[in-house]
Protein backbone atom coordinates (compact mmCIF):
# COMPACT_ATOMS: atom_id res chain seq x y z
CA UNK A 1 0.00 0.00 0.00
CA UNK A 2 1.42 3.06 -0.84
CA UNK A 3 2.17 6.02 1.57
CA UNK A 4 -0.29 9.20 1.82
CA UNK A 5 2.08 11.10 -0.56
CA UNK A 6 1.96 8.83 -3.42
CA UNK A 7 -1.86 9.30 -3.99
CA UNK A 8 -3.63 12.12 -6.52
CA UNK A 9 -7.06 12.87 -5.32
CA UNK A 10 -9.36 13.98 -7.86
CA UNK A 11 -12.78 15.71 -7.80
CA UNK A 12 -15.04 16.58 -10.19
CA UNK A 13 -17.14 19.85 -8.99
CA UNK A 14 -20.20 21.34 -10.57
CA UNK A 15 -20.53 24.46 -12.69
CA UNK A 16 -19.95 27.38 -10.13
CA UNK A 17 -19.66 31.38 -10.64
CA UNK A 18 -16.15 32.50 -11.76
CA UNK A 19 -15.32 34.15 -7.82
CA UNK A 20 -16.74 30.61 -6.53
CA UNK A 21 -14.01 28.82 -8.55
CA UNK A 22 -11.33 31.05 -7.72
CA UNK A 23 -12.26 30.57 -4.38
CA UNK A 24 -12.37 27.09 -4.44
CA UNK A 25 -8.91 26.67 -6.20
CA UNK A 26 -6.78 28.85 -3.41
CA UNK A 27 -8.91 26.75 -0.92
CA UNK A 28 -7.48 23.68 -2.88
CA UNK A 29 -4.11 24.83 -2.19
CA UNK A 30 -4.66 25.05 1.26
CA UNK A 31 -5.95 21.67 1.32
CA UNK A 32 -2.82 20.63 -0.72
CA UNK A 33 -0.69 22.18 1.80
CA UNK A 34 -2.80 20.92 5.00
CA UNK A 35 -2.89 16.98 3.47
CA UNK A 36 0.77 17.40 2.24
CA UNK A 37 -0.32 15.43 -1.09
CA UNK A 38 -1.52 16.91 -4.89
CA UNK A 39 -4.98 17.58 -5.62
CA UNK A 40 -7.04 18.06 -8.25
CA UNK A 41 -9.98 19.28 -9.27
CA UNK A 42 -12.28 19.39 -12.71
CA UNK A 43 -15.04 22.15 -12.92
CA UNK A 44 -17.09 23.91 -15.35
CA UNK A 45 -18.85 27.80 -15.19
CA UNK A 46 -22.14 28.68 -14.61
CA UNK A 47 -22.34 31.21 -17.41
CA UNK A 48 -19.56 32.39 -20.03
CA UNK A 49 -17.38 34.15 -17.72
CA UNK A 50 -14.04 36.18 -18.55
CA UNK A 51 -11.49 35.37 -15.58
CA UNK A 52 -8.60 38.30 -16.16
CA UNK A 53 -4.63 37.55 -15.26
CA UNK A 54 -3.41 38.71 -11.71
CA UNK A 55 -2.01 41.56 -13.31
CA UNK A 56 -4.37 42.96 -16.46
CA UNK A 57 -5.85 46.14 -16.02
CA UNK A 58 -9.77 45.64 -15.57
CA UNK A 59 -9.95 48.62 -18.29
CA UNK A 60 -8.97 46.66 -20.99
CA UNK A 61 -11.27 43.95 -20.44
CA UNK A 62 -14.31 46.44 -20.03
CA UNK A 63 -12.97 48.24 -23.26
CA UNK A 64 -13.71 45.20 -25.47
CA UNK A 65 -17.03 45.18 -26.85
CA UNK A 66 -17.31 41.02 -27.35
CA UNK A 67 -16.74 40.64 -23.59
CA UNK A 68 -18.87 43.31 -22.01
CA UNK A 69 -22.10 41.17 -21.31
CA UNK A 70 -19.88 38.38 -19.30
CA UNK A 71 -19.56 38.72 -15.63
CA UNK A 72 -15.89 39.51 -14.82
CA UNK A 73 -12.95 37.70 -12.35
CA UNK A 74 -9.63 38.13 -11.86
CA UNK A 75 -7.70 35.33 -11.32
CA UNK A 76 -4.58 34.66 -8.38
CA UNK A 77 -2.76 33.58 -11.15
CA UNK A 78 -1.18 35.47 -14.62
CA UNK A 79 -1.31 35.48 -18.35
CA UNK A 80 -3.97 36.52 -20.34
CA UNK A 81 -7.59 36.91 -20.11
CA UNK A 82 -10.26 33.34 -20.50
CA UNK A 83 -13.35 33.33 -21.80
CA UNK A 84 -14.96 30.29 -20.22
CA UNK A 85 -18.01 28.35 -20.61
CA UNK A 86 -17.19 25.84 -23.08
CA UNK A 87 -13.81 24.83 -21.48
CA UNK A 88 -12.70 22.00 -19.62
CA UNK A 89 -10.88 23.94 -16.66
CA UNK A 90 -8.76 22.12 -14.05
CA UNK A 91 -6.50 22.88 -10.89
CA UNK A 92 -4.27 20.96 -9.81
CA UNK A 93 -2.61 22.07 -6.42
CA UNK A 94 0.78 20.51 -4.77
CA UNK A 95 2.25 21.06 -1.59
CA UNK A 96 5.72 22.78 -1.69
CA UNK A 97 7.53 20.21 -0.54
CA UNK A 98 6.36 17.79 -3.76
CA UNK A 99 8.63 17.85 -6.62
CA UNK A 100 6.25 19.40 -8.96
CA UNK A 101 6.68 22.16 -6.64
CA UNK A 102 10.33 23.23 -6.87
CA UNK A 103 10.06 25.65 -9.73
CA UNK A 104 7.25 26.22 -12.53
CA UNK A 105 8.25 23.61 -15.13
CA UNK A 106 7.63 20.13 -13.89
CA UNK A 107 4.34 20.52 -12.96
CA UNK A 108 3.52 22.74 -16.37
CA UNK A 109 5.12 19.36 -18.23
CA UNK A 110 3.12 16.68 -16.22
CA UNK A 111 -0.35 17.94 -16.70
CA UNK A 112 0.48 19.36 -20.53
CA UNK A 113 2.47 16.21 -21.84
CA UNK A 114 -0.30 14.62 -20.03
CA UNK A 115 -3.12 16.03 -22.04
CA UNK A 116 -0.84 15.58 -25.29
CA UNK A 117 -0.66 11.94 -24.81
CA UNK A 118 -4.87 11.78 -24.10
CA UNK A 119 -4.98 13.58 -27.11
CA UNK A 120 -3.01 10.95 -28.89
CA UNK A 121 -5.15 8.60 -27.75
CA UNK A 122 -8.58 10.05 -29.18
CA UNK A 123 -6.79 10.76 -32.52
CA UNK A 124 -5.98 14.09 -32.23
CA UNK A 125 -2.49 15.45 -33.30
CA UNK A 126 -1.40 17.86 -30.43
CA UNK A 127 1.65 19.15 -29.40
CA UNK A 128 3.42 21.90 -27.05
CA UNK A 129 4.25 25.28 -28.78
CA UNK A 130 7.88 26.02 -28.59
CA UNK A 131 6.46 29.88 -28.04
CA UNK A 132 6.06 33.57 -29.04
CA UNK A 133 8.42 36.22 -27.35
CA UNK A 134 6.63 37.45 -24.10
CA UNK A 135 6.39 41.34 -24.04
CA UNK A 136 4.05 43.64 -22.16
CA UNK A 137 2.17 44.18 -25.78
CA UNK A 138 0.94 40.83 -25.50
CA UNK A 139 -2.40 40.08 -26.86
CA UNK A 140 -5.28 40.63 -23.97
CA UNK A 141 -6.51 36.94 -24.42
CA UNK A 142 -4.34 33.65 -23.18
CA UNK A 143 -5.11 32.07 -26.45
CA UNK A 144 -4.05 34.44 -28.59
CA UNK A 145 -0.69 33.60 -27.05
CA UNK A 146 1.82 30.82 -27.63
CA UNK A 147 3.69 30.34 -24.48
CA UNK A 148 6.40 27.41 -24.13
CA UNK A 149 4.78 24.26 -23.31
CA UNK A 150 1.36 25.51 -24.21
CA UNK A 151 -0.77 22.78 -26.25
CA UNK A 152 -1.96 23.33 -29.67
CA UNK A 153 -3.67 21.13 -32.48
CA UNK A 154 -3.17 20.92 -36.39
CA UNK A 155 -5.91 21.70 -37.91
CA UNK A 156 -7.70 18.72 -39.52
CA UNK A 157 -5.54 17.57 -42.65
CA UNK A 158 -3.11 20.02 -42.27
CA UNK A 159 0.34 19.81 -41.19
CA UNK A 160 2.37 21.53 -37.79
CA UNK A 161 2.21 25.54 -37.77
CA UNK A 162 3.02 27.91 -35.81
CA UNK A 163 -0.02 29.63 -35.53
CA UNK A 164 -1.72 25.89 -34.90
CA UNK A 165 -5.20 26.78 -32.55
CA UNK A 166 -4.00 26.94 -29.01
CA UNK A 167 -6.21 24.25 -26.71
CA UNK A 168 -4.55 24.12 -23.43
CA UNK A 169 -3.04 27.15 -21.40
CA UNK A 170 -2.43 27.20 -17.57
CA UNK A 171 -0.54 29.83 -14.96
CA UNK A 172 0.46 29.17 -11.31
CA UNK A 173 0.09 30.63 -8.29
CA UNK A 174 3.31 29.99 -6.44
CA UNK A 175 2.49 30.57 -2.72
CA UNK A 176 4.27 29.79 0.89
CA UNK A 177 2.90 25.99 2.01
CA UNK A 178 1.73 24.92 -2.11
CA UNK A 179 1.80 25.70 -5.79
CA UNK A 180 -1.73 25.97 -7.68
CA UNK A 181 -2.10 25.80 -11.09
CA UNK A 182 -5.14 26.02 -12.86
CA UNK A 183 -6.04 25.87 -16.94
CA UNK A 184 -8.44 26.05 -19.66
CA UNK A 185 -8.47 23.68 -21.93
CA UNK A 186 -11.02 24.85 -24.89
CA UNK A 187 -13.66 22.57 -25.91
CA UNK A 188 -15.52 24.44 -29.04
CA UNK A 189 -15.64 28.27 -29.33
CA UNK A 190 -17.65 30.29 -27.17
CA UNK A 191 -20.76 31.54 -28.74
CA UNK A 192 -21.49 33.42 -25.49
CA UNK A 193 -19.52 36.28 -26.31
CA UNK A 194 -18.40 38.43 -29.18
CA UNK A 195 -16.36 37.02 -32.65
CA UNK A 196 -13.69 39.22 -31.33
CA UNK A 197 -13.26 36.98 -28.24
CA UNK A 198 -13.82 33.75 -29.50
CA UNK A 199 -11.43 31.08 -29.90
CA UNK A 200 -11.08 27.79 -31.81
CA UNK A 201 -11.37 24.62 -29.77
CA UNK A 202 -10.84 20.99 -29.57
CA UNK A 203 -13.72 20.15 -31.98
CA UNK A 204 -12.48 22.09 -33.94
CA UNK A 205 -9.31 20.52 -34.42
CA UNK A 206 -11.22 17.27 -34.85
CA UNK A 207 -11.71 16.61 -31.05
CA UNK A 208 -15.40 16.21 -31.17
CA UNK A 209 -15.29 12.60 -29.81
CA UNK A 210 -13.38 14.04 -26.95
CA UNK A 211 -16.72 15.99 -26.06
CA UNK A 212 -19.15 12.89 -25.81
CA UNK A 213 -17.55 11.56 -22.61
CA UNK A 214 -15.21 14.49 -20.51
CA UNK A 215 -15.60 12.47 -17.44
CA UNK A 216 -13.63 10.10 -19.28
CA UNK A 217 -10.96 12.71 -20.75
CA UNK A 218 -10.91 14.37 -17.00
CA UNK A 219 -10.36 10.80 -15.90
CA UNK A 220 -7.87 9.54 -18.54
CA UNK A 221 -5.94 12.94 -18.67
CA UNK A 222 -5.34 12.50 -14.57
CA UNK A 223 -4.24 8.95 -15.12
CA UNK A 224 -1.66 10.35 -16.98
CA UNK A 225 -0.65 13.45 -14.59
CA UNK A 226 -0.71 10.60 -12.09
CA UNK A 227 1.93 8.04 -13.95
CA UNK A 228 4.31 11.30 -14.63
CA UNK A 229 4.47 11.89 -11.21
CA UNK A 230 4.64 8.33 -9.63
CA UNK A 231 0.98 8.48 -8.14
CA UNK A 232 -2.01 6.35 -7.78
CA UNK A 233 -5.86 8.23 -8.45
CA UNK A 234 -7.87 8.11 -6.09
CA UNK A 235 -11.46 9.78 -7.07
CA UNK A 236 -13.78 11.26 -4.64
CA UNK A 237 -17.56 10.91 -4.29
CA UNK A 238 -18.01 14.55 -2.51
CA UNK A 239 -16.05 17.63 -3.48
CA UNK A 240 -12.78 18.25 -1.52
CA UNK A 241 -14.75 21.64 0.12
CA UNK A 242 -16.99 19.79 1.49
CA UNK A 243 -17.28 20.57 5.37
CA UNK A 244 -15.34 24.33 4.81
CA UNK A 245 -18.17 26.00 4.07
CA UNK A 246 -17.62 29.06 6.12
CA UNK A 247 -13.71 29.27 4.56
CA UNK A 248 -15.22 29.28 1.21
CA UNK A 249 -17.65 31.54 2.13
CA UNK A 250 -14.57 34.22 3.30
CA UNK A 251 -12.61 33.88 0.36
CA UNK A 252 -15.55 33.94 -2.01
CA UNK A 253 -16.13 37.30 -0.65
CA UNK A 254 -12.59 38.66 -0.98
CA UNK A 255 -12.77 37.25 -4.87
CA UNK A 256 -15.95 39.35 -5.36
CA UNK A 257 -14.86 42.27 -3.85
CA UNK A 258 -14.16 45.38 -6.06
CA UNK A 259 -10.90 46.03 -4.33
CA UNK A 260 -9.77 42.84 -6.08
CA UNK A 261 -11.21 42.88 -9.36
CA UNK A 262 -9.99 46.94 -9.77
CA UNK A 263 -6.59 46.08 -8.46
CA UNK A 264 -4.92 47.20 -12.07
CA UNK B 1 27.62 40.43 -7.47
CA UNK B 2 27.93 37.71 -4.96
CA UNK B 3 25.79 37.59 -1.91
CA UNK B 4 28.32 39.37 0.82
CA UNK B 5 28.28 36.52 3.25
CA UNK B 6 26.30 38.69 6.08
CA UNK B 7 22.64 37.53 4.67
CA UNK B 8 20.87 36.04 6.34
CA UNK B 9 17.82 33.66 4.33
CA UNK B 10 14.27 32.81 4.81
CA UNK B 11 13.18 29.45 3.91
CA UNK B 12 11.04 31.24 1.11
CA UNK B 13 13.74 32.29 -0.12
CA UNK B 14 14.32 35.94 0.40
CA UNK B 15 17.48 37.07 1.93
CA UNK B 16 18.27 39.94 3.91
CA UNK B 17 20.90 41.96 5.15
CA UNK B 18 21.54 44.62 8.15
CA UNK B 19 23.53 47.76 6.74
CA UNK B 20 25.27 50.26 8.95
CA UNK B 21 22.51 52.64 8.79
CA UNK B 22 20.66 50.01 10.85
CA UNK B 23 18.15 49.42 8.13
CA UNK B 24 17.93 45.92 6.09
CA UNK B 25 18.15 45.40 2.73
CA UNK B 26 16.03 41.96 1.44
CA UNK B 27 16.21 40.70 -2.24
CA UNK B 28 15.34 37.27 -3.24
CA UNK B 29 17.92 34.59 -3.46
CA UNK B 30 19.98 33.27 -7.23
CA UNK B 31 18.21 30.27 -7.00
CA UNK B 32 14.83 31.86 -6.68
CA UNK B 33 15.30 33.73 -9.11
CA UNK B 34 17.32 31.07 -11.52
CA UNK B 35 13.45 29.23 -10.85
CA UNK B 36 11.28 31.98 -12.15
CA UNK B 37 12.03 32.28 -15.73
CA UNK B 38 10.81 34.93 -18.32
CA UNK B 39 9.92 37.72 -15.79
CA UNK B 40 7.60 39.85 -16.60
CA UNK B 41 5.67 41.94 -14.04
CA UNK B 42 6.72 42.77 -10.51
CA UNK B 43 4.67 44.50 -7.94
CA UNK B 44 6.38 46.03 -5.31
CA UNK B 45 4.82 47.31 -1.62
CA UNK B 46 4.54 51.22 -0.75
CA UNK B 47 6.97 52.81 1.53
CA UNK B 48 5.75 53.27 5.36
CA UNK B 49 3.62 49.88 4.91
CA UNK B 50 3.72 48.07 8.16
CA UNK B 51 4.75 44.24 7.98
CA UNK B 52 4.74 40.91 9.92
CA UNK B 53 7.27 38.56 9.43
CA UNK B 54 6.48 36.14 6.61
CA UNK B 55 3.54 38.41 5.37
CA UNK B 56 3.72 39.01 1.43
CA UNK B 57 5.25 42.15 0.42
CA UNK B 58 4.74 41.59 -3.15
CA UNK B 59 4.51 39.92 -6.41
CA UNK B 60 6.56 38.63 -9.44
CA UNK B 61 4.80 37.68 -12.21
CA UNK B 62 7.01 35.28 -14.78
CA UNK B 63 5.59 33.79 -18.29
CA UNK B 64 3.98 30.48 -16.28
CA UNK B 65 3.77 31.84 -12.67
CA UNK B 66 2.63 34.53 -9.98
CA UNK B 67 5.18 34.16 -6.87
CA UNK B 68 4.61 36.26 -3.52
CA UNK B 69 7.91 37.50 -1.73
CA UNK B 70 7.55 37.83 1.73
CA UNK B 71 9.09 39.64 4.71
CA UNK B 72 11.94 38.34 6.22
CA UNK B 73 11.22 40.14 9.33
CA UNK B 74 8.76 42.38 11.32
CA UNK B 75 9.09 46.29 10.42
CA UNK B 76 8.36 49.48 8.54
CA UNK B 77 9.38 49.27 4.42
CA UNK B 78 11.28 52.30 4.20
CA UNK B 79 12.67 52.04 0.40
CA UNK B 80 11.70 49.93 -2.43
CA UNK B 81 13.81 49.51 -5.61
CA UNK B 82 11.52 51.41 -7.97
CA UNK B 83 13.69 51.13 -10.85
CA UNK B 84 13.21 47.40 -11.21
CA UNK B 85 10.21 46.36 -11.96
CA UNK B 86 11.11 48.37 -15.72
CA UNK B 87 14.70 46.31 -15.51
CA UNK B 88 13.54 42.69 -14.31
CA UNK B 89 16.32 41.45 -15.52
CA UNK B 90 18.62 42.70 -13.02
CA UNK B 91 17.08 40.27 -10.56
CA UNK B 92 18.92 37.42 -12.32
CA UNK B 93 21.92 39.67 -13.19
CA UNK B 94 23.16 40.75 -9.72
CA UNK B 95 20.08 39.44 -7.10
CA UNK B 96 22.44 40.20 -4.17
CA UNK B 97 23.28 43.85 -5.41
CA UNK B 98 21.16 45.79 -7.98
CA UNK B 99 18.20 43.44 -7.76
CA UNK B 100 17.77 44.27 -4.17
CA UNK B 101 14.02 44.46 -3.84
CA UNK B 102 12.90 46.52 -0.20
CA UNK B 103 14.66 47.69 2.51
CA UNK B 104 13.08 47.48 5.82
CA UNK B 105 13.64 48.84 9.10
CA UNK B 106 12.82 45.89 11.67
CA UNK B 107 10.82 46.00 14.84
CA UNK B 108 14.30 43.79 16.63
CA UNK B 109 17.08 44.14 14.28
CA UNK B 110 18.16 40.89 16.31
CA UNK B 111 14.96 38.83 14.99
CA UNK B 112 17.59 38.29 11.85
CA UNK B 113 19.70 35.79 13.86
CA UNK B 114 16.91 33.48 13.97
CA UNK B 115 17.14 33.10 9.84
CA UNK B 116 18.90 30.99 8.13
CA UNK B 117 22.38 31.69 7.55
CA UNK B 118 24.24 31.03 4.27
CA UNK B 119 25.18 27.36 5.02
CA UNK B 120 21.92 26.57 6.25
CA UNK B 121 20.24 27.56 3.31
CA UNK B 122 22.58 26.26 0.81
CA UNK B 123 21.40 22.69 2.65
CA UNK B 124 17.93 24.03 1.99
CA UNK B 125 18.29 24.50 -1.28
CA UNK B 126 19.87 21.37 -1.57
CA UNK B 127 17.74 19.27 0.03
CA UNK B 128 14.57 20.52 -2.11
CA UNK B 129 13.22 17.60 -4.15
CA UNK B 130 14.07 17.20 -7.70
Amino acid sequence: MGMIGDLLLAWWDDAASGAHNMAADEMLAAEAARRGQPLIRFYGWDSPTVSLGGFQAIAAARSIPAIAAAPVVRRPSGGGALVHGTDLTYALAVPRGHAWARSPLPLYDAVHEALVAVLDEHGVVARRHPGWPASPADPFFCFSRRASGDVVAARPGQGAADDDPKILGSAQRRLAAAVVQHGSLLLTSNPGVGAAARHPGLADVGGGVCLESLRGVAEAWTRHIAAAGGLRVIWQPATFAAGREAELASALARYREARWLERR
Amino acid sequence: MAAAGNERFAKTHEWIRPEPSGVATVGISAYAVEALTDLVFMQLPAVGKRVQAGESIGEIESVKAVSDFYAPVAGEIVEVNTALPGKLETLAADPYGAGWIVRIKPDDPATLAGLLDASAYDALVKSQPH
